[in-house]
């Protein structure tokens, strides 16, 4: 079963879960030239057309960027720790996109490998994303090279996709989204990516961009040419900050400190960058990847070798945000590039 | 006053060793009564009091901040009071920009010899801040909600690329083929390139995208291994170059300039920019569109504009670019000057400024980035550029820019001749903001 939903109808759905206490988010012009996924305090700054797509990533609704674990309070008995707060309000995503909206599956995995990391379920638990499928493509962006779609339906829990009237047809992918839109699932979201990076989702529409390369050849070329001037070569622009993975719907890396004084404090864990000198610099000084050329390595090694083989799919899902964001010129698709260019000669 | 329920403020008070501290030493022997709020707080000079300590103390519950030193000429280490006073001159202008209420912060000059003066200081202080509330920490600040702006005009880009780009690549090619350098540092179709061989000359490019500031890459020790370097500048870029030259960073002599006179690249400080021509370049590549580029005036109007909001105003501005920093330090990496090799951010030992996004640490960080480049900041903007979240660092760096020009006469990066601001001091140095 299909229904259908004007633009018009979906910002007013929007206004009444923000009326109804949901903490509602999506993308938003946040100044001229700067479109972010960031909470709504009204639906009308709800950004649904003429835009490819938000800086930053839903992600950091189910995996912020700063998330406090718990509390510690030190005195003569000891230590005590305190559980935090865990109330974790309802909460929708309208207007995700569909690479996005895929990465959330793939984090599953990931937070819920050894240990089941409660931090990230219990949002993850707490949101329904409804996915918009996309319209229009930019040259950064490369969904169908990882086995995606501009309509791909994973991780969505509803999927809009644009009739060219004004109206959605609206998919419903769970029970989630059936609550939200008060309808019957039409049909289980496709859960998985064949390990060839070949494509379950529905077939790309027309105007979606072109398949620019093969993530088993990247995995290959990483797989043989771990020691290899490529990387250093290729890093040489590579200024070491965290735009790149930190506005990725997949990068996944944290960091823990506790901020606090003698008496007690909060433990909290932060985002971090394998781009950052100093995310592998040991105690004793020594650094085991000692230059930029590992770093960028390392990045891409993650996303096509490392995490496939561990969890059989590729930590990327094509959203081309690294690109767009790195001030230099750098991110997957550039690289990858280069790697498909040296392979070939 | 006790035994009344009104509010006791939290005065933190940083003082020298030397005088204010043995100047509120005096005023307990000669049993001079003054409040009991105040927490000093004694290092060894005023010289010493990073501004961050003053952000530190209001992050941890201070309603009001003292620095207090030395008078002029008593300084125990000579001049380190003068220095302090020059960042102190700066750091106002910052916080003004930022919102911060600056009737919380005071400076003053006490002597070993004025108990009495210190006993009045601490007693106006506390009356002061008792009659402004508690300090609201900009973490209890309500920011407003984002809003869709109207997007600017910027002034057309140039035309003239082919040309350049021609005697761009004409230019690399012959330093690479003589053996007067190993590399040449350009850009290319998507960004900085690096061409280390005279048939790759022709990778070089000149178009709208040539935006970055590559004398980012003299700092990166992977390009530094490459060996004796060109680097191809525009004349905004060249003076982060001087600065670079003026704090011994690089030796000239091992450098080829190569300059782009350029007509403006569409961004927002090409409007205003007046270094169109290169000046230091060995070499400089004419464009038609910097001939006929006016220089532009009024590089602090959009700064000043700013500065017409009323100050709540501007805090809650600050407080929504700020929630959107990531800590990604794009800004920071893109810097050609952040050169430092292992930042104040970078450090926990202690903890100077909190590693995470939050409020308090973005807060932090952005002040500390900002002064630490306080009158050395060249203009390129390329941490604005750099931002991915769109926050506007530029007019934190013009705040500090004005400030230099307005106080000092200085402009970064204009003179390699002149003497910096930070690291020296004048008798001179305005001084109405202390007591």
């Amino acid at each position: 079963m299909s229904e259908r939903i004007s633009k018009n109808d979906l910002r007013q759905r929007a206004g009444e879960w923000i009326a109804a206490g949901k903490a509602v988010a999506g993308p938003v012009q946040v100044k001229p030239g700067t479109v972010l996924y960031a909470p709504l305090a009204a639906a009308d700054a709800l950004l649904l057309d003429g835009w490819i797509r938000p800086s930053n990533s839903i992600k950091e609704f189910i995996f912020p960027r700063h998330e406090a674990l718990y509390g510690y309070r030190i005195d003569g008995a000891g230590i005590t720790l305190d559980d935090l707060p865990a109330e974790i309000p309802e909460q929708i995503i309208v207007g995700a996109h569909p690479c996005d909206a895929s990465a959330l599956p793939i984090l599953d995995k990931l937070f819920n490998w050894d240990s089941r990391d409660d931090f990230f379920n219990r949002r993850r638990e707490a949101t329904t994303v409804i996915t918009i499928a996309c319209t229009a493509h930019d040259e950064q962006c490369f969904c169908t090279s990882v086995g995606l779609s501009p309509a791909a339906e994973r991780g969505s829990d509803a999927l809009l996709v644009d009739s060219g009237d004004g109206n959605y047809e609206v998919r419903i992918l769970s029970e989630k989204g059936a609550a939200l839109f008060g309808a019957a699932v039409s049909g289980a979201a496709v859960d998985s990516i064949a390990p060839d990076g070949s494509a379950l989702s529905p077939a790309p529409a027309a105007g979606a961009p072109e398949r620019r390369f093969d993530p088993a050849a990247v995995a290959e070329f990483a797989k043989e040419h771990f020691e290899d001037p490529f990387w250093r070569e290729h890093a040489l622009a590579c200024v070491g900050c965290g735009a790149c993975a930190y506005t990725c719907p997949v990068c996944h890396c944290f960091d823990i400190v506790d901020e606090g004084n003698p008496r007690g404090g909060v433990r909290a864990r932060n985002w971090d960058a394998c781009q950052f000198a100093l995310f592998t610099l040991h105690s004793s000084g020594h650094n085991p990847r000692p230059a930029q050329g590992a770093r960028q390595r390392q990045r891409i090694y993650h996303k096509f070798f490392m995490y496939p083989e561990k969890f059989g799919e590729t930590l990327c899902t094509g959203c081309g945000n690294c690109a767009r964001n790195c001030p230099v010129g750098l991110g997957v698709l550039p690289l990858v590039s280069e790697i498909c260019h040296a392979e070939s000669v | 006053m006790s035994g009344t329920n009104q509010f006791e403020p939290k005065i933190v008070a940083f003082v020298c060793n030397w005088c204010t501290y043995l100047g509120a030493d005096l005023a307990g022997t000669a049993r001079l009564e003054y409040p009991a709020n105040v927490r000093i707080i004694r290092l060894p000079c005023t010289g010493r009091i990073d501004t961050n300590l003053v952000v530190k103390a209001f992050e941890i519950g201070a309603d009001a901040v003292l620095v207090s030193g030395c008078h002029p000429g008593d300084c125990h280490y000579s001049a380190g009071n003068y220095h302090a006073r020059r960042r102190w001159m700066l750091f106002r202008e910052l916080l003004d920009v930022v919102g911060f209420d600056t009737r919380r912060l005071h400076f003053t000059w006490i002597s070993a010899a004025e108990g009495r003066k210190f006993q009045q200081t601490i007693e106006e202080i506390t009356d002061k801040t008792r009659a402004l509330g508690p300090y609201r920490p900009y973490e209890a600040q309500a920011a407003p909600p984002p809003s869709n702006g109207a997007a600017v005009q910027r002034r057309a880009p140039e035309p003239d690329f082919a040309g350049v780009k021609q005697e761009l690549r004409g230019a690399a090619r012959r330093l690479l083929e003589e053996g007067k350098v190993k590399v040449v540092i350009g850009y290319g179709a998507s960004g900085p390139v690096f061409i280390t061989r005279p048939e790759d000359s022709d990778r070089l490019e000149w178009n709208e995208n040539s935006l970055a500031n590559l004398t980012v890459y003299l700092k990166r020790p992977e390009v530094r291994a490459l060996g004796a370097a060109a680097v191809v500048v525009k004349g905004c870029d060249e003076r982060a170059l001087v600065v670079l030259e003026q704090e011994s960073q690089f030796q000239r002599e091992n450098l080829q300039v190569i300059g782009v006179a350029c007509g403006g690249l569409g961004q927002p400080k090409c409007d205003a920019c007046d270094t169109h021509q290169p000046r230091f370049a060995d070499l400089t590549i004419a464009s038609a569109a910097a001939q006929d580029a006016a220089p532009g005036d009024g590089r602090y109007a959009e700064l000043e504009r700013f500065l017409e909001k009323p100050r709540e105003e501007r805090l809650a501005y600050w407080t929504a670019e700020f929630d959107r920093c990531l800590k990604c330090y794009a800004c920071r990496q893109i810097c050609p000057l952040c050169y430092c090799e292992r930042c104040l951010a970078d450090k926990n030992r202690p903890q100077a400024i909190d590693t995470s996004p939050h409020r308090k640490g973005n807060f932090a960080w952005h002040l500390s980035r900002a002064m630490h480049l306080a009158g050395r900041c060249a203009g390129c903007d390329e941490c604005t550029r750099g931002c991915p979240a769109g926050i506007d660092l530029r007019l934190l760096n013009l705040a500090l820019a004005r400030a230099a020009e307005t106080q000092f006469g200085y402009r970064a990066g204009m003179d390699p001749a002149a003497e910096e601001i930070v690291g020296a001091y004048s008798l001179q140095d305005k001084e109405d903001f202390i007591r």
